[in-house]
C-alpha cells in the first residue's frame, strides 16, 4: 500500500454514531451504565451508614425517598430493563444452547431469560413486599 | 429482460481523481430506470452513456463475488443487490468507509486482506496429505450436523461491508475486524480443521476478537445473512477458554 493512499483515509469523527439511528441506539444501550453507577453508588452510601449507625441509616432512608433520587433511580430501574432487553436478545448469538445435538430457537433462549427477570421479581416482592 | 422506462432518477456519486484534483466533489448523474434497475445497472448505464471517467469495481452482477460495495446514503451495500426503486428522493453514492480510497468509488482493501490472511482462514491438518491412492482413497468426512456448526459462517464472500460498517474498524485500523474473525471462528468450528491453536494466538488479543463491543451494525448490512458479530462474540467465549484453560496448563 502507497503511502499517498493511506493519507486518504478519512478519519472518524468524534460523532461517528449520530449519523445513523442504529449507532445512537448503541450509544443508548452503552450510556445506560451511567444511571447505573449513580444506582450502585446508593447502595454502597446504604451499606456505610448501616455500619454507621442507626441515624445515619434514618438520614440514608430519607435520602433515598427524595424526589431527584427516586427519578434518578426509576431512570436506572428503566436502563437497567434497556439494556437486559438488548442482552437477551444477543445472549443465543453468542452462546447458541444445544440440547441433545439440537440448537434451541432464539425465541424459546429470550423467553427464558425474561422468565428468570419474572421469578426474580416475584421472589423479590414475596420477601419485602409485605414489609 | 423488462426495460420499459419508468422514469428518470438522480444519483449523486462522490468522485475522487487523484490525477486532476487532491480533492473528492460530488456529481449528478440523471438517468432512465425502471423497477429492476439495481445501482450496479445504473453505474454501468453512467459509464457507458453518460461518463467514462467513473471507476468502481465489479464483476457477477449476482451478489456473489462481493466486489460492487459502495456506501448508498451512509450505509455499505452492494451495488448489484441495491435496486433504485427502494429510493425516494436523493441517492448518494461513495466508496466503502474505512478503506483509502484509490479513484472515485474505488478502495484500496490491502488491510483487510492482511487480516484475513492473519487468522489463516483455511484447513489446518497436522497430518501431512498423503498422496492419493485410488484404492483406498481418504476423504475428510463430516456429518451434516458438523456441518451445520459453521455454515452460516462460511457464506461469506469478502464484500468487506462488515468493515464499513464497524466503527472499531473506523477508529483503529488494526482491529482484525468482523470477516477476518468469522472465517477465524468458522474454520475453528469445522470438525476437519486442527488449527485452532495456531489462530488464537491472533484472535485472543487486543486488536483480536476484544476490539469488539458488539454494536451488530456488520451482521445488519452484511449481505450473506453470515451474522458476524455473533461470530466474533462465539470467539470472545472461545477465547475467554482458551486463556482460563492456558492459565491452568501454566
Amino acid at each position: 500500500m502507497d503511502k499517498s493512499s493511506s493519507q486518504r483515509l478519512p478519519p472518524l469523527k468524534r460523532n461517528w454514531w449520530l449519523k445513523h439511528r442504529f449507532f445512537k441506539l448503541y450509544m443508548l444501550r452503552e450510556a445506560t451504565v451511567l444511571p447505573l453507577v449513580f444506582f450502585t453508588l446508593c447502595l454502597l452510601a446504604g451499606m456505610v451508614a448501616l455500619l454507621q449507625g442507626a441515624e445515619s441509616w434514618q438520614g440514608w432512608i430519607a435520602f433515598m425517598g427524595s424526589p431527584i433520587v427516586l427519578v434518578l433511580n426509576l431512570l436506572a430501574l428503566a436502563a437497567s430493563l434497556f439494556h437486559a432487553a438488548t442482552f437477551f436478545v444477543l445472549f443465543p448469538r453468542v452462546m447458541p444452547l444445544r440440547i441433545a445435538g439440537h440448537s434451541l430457537p432464539d425465541q424459546a433462549i429470550v423467553a427464558g431469560q425474561w422468565a428468570g427477570v419474572v421469578a426474580v421479581a416475584l421472589l423479590f416482592f414475596w420477601l419485602f413486599g409485605r414489609a | 429482460m423488462n426495460t420499459q422506462q419508468i422514469s428518470t432518477k438522480q444519483i449523486s456519486v462522490k468522485r475522487y481523481l487523484p490525477d486532476s484534483s487532491a480533492e473528492s466533489y460530488w456529481q449528478q448523474y440523471e438517468l432512465p430506470v425502471d423497477d429492476s434497475t439495481s445501482l450496479l445497472d445504473a453505474l454501468n448505464h453512467i459509464k457507458e452513456q453518460l461518463d467514462s471517467t467513473l471507476s468502481y469495481r465489479w464483476s457477477c452482477r449476482m451478489a456473489i463475488c462481493g466486489s460492487c460495495g459502495v456506501m448508498v446514503n451512509g450505509i455499505p451495500k452492494l451495488g448489484c443487490k441495491t435496486f433504485l426503486r427502494d429510493y425516494e428522493g436523493e441517492i448518494r453514492i461513495e466508496p466503502l468507509s474505512h478503506f483509502p480510497v484509490q479513484r472515485d468509488l474505488v478502495v484500496d482493501m490491502e488491510i483487510f486482506l492482511e487480516h484475513l490472511a492473519a487468522v489463516k482462514p483455511y484447513l489446518i491438518d497436522d497430518n501431512p496429505v498423503k498422496p492419493y491412492d485410488p484404492q483406498a482413497p481418504e476423504t475428510y468426512q463430516q456429518s451434516p450436523e458438523q456441518l451445520a456448526r459453521y455454515k452460516q459462517f462460511a457464506n461469506c464472500i469478502n464484500c468487506g461491508l462488515c468493515y464499513s460498517a464497524c466503527p472499531q474498524f473506523g477508529l483503529n485500523p488494526e482491529f482484525l475486524g468482523p470477516a477476518a474473525l468469522t472465517l477465524a471462528h468458522r474454520y475453528n468450528l469445522d470438525s476437519r480443521d486442527h488449527g485452532k491453536k495456531q489462530r488464537m494466538a491472533e484472535l485472543n488479543r487486543h486488536e483480536g476478537v476484544w476490539s469488539c463491543t458488539f454494536v451488530g451494525f456488520c451482521s445488519k448490512v452484511c449481505p450473506k445473512h453470515v451474522d458476524p458479530a455473533a461470530a466474533v462474540n462465539q470467539g470472545k467465549v472461545e477465547a475467554a477458554k482458551h486463556t482460563l484453560i492456558a492459565l491452568f496448563k501454566g
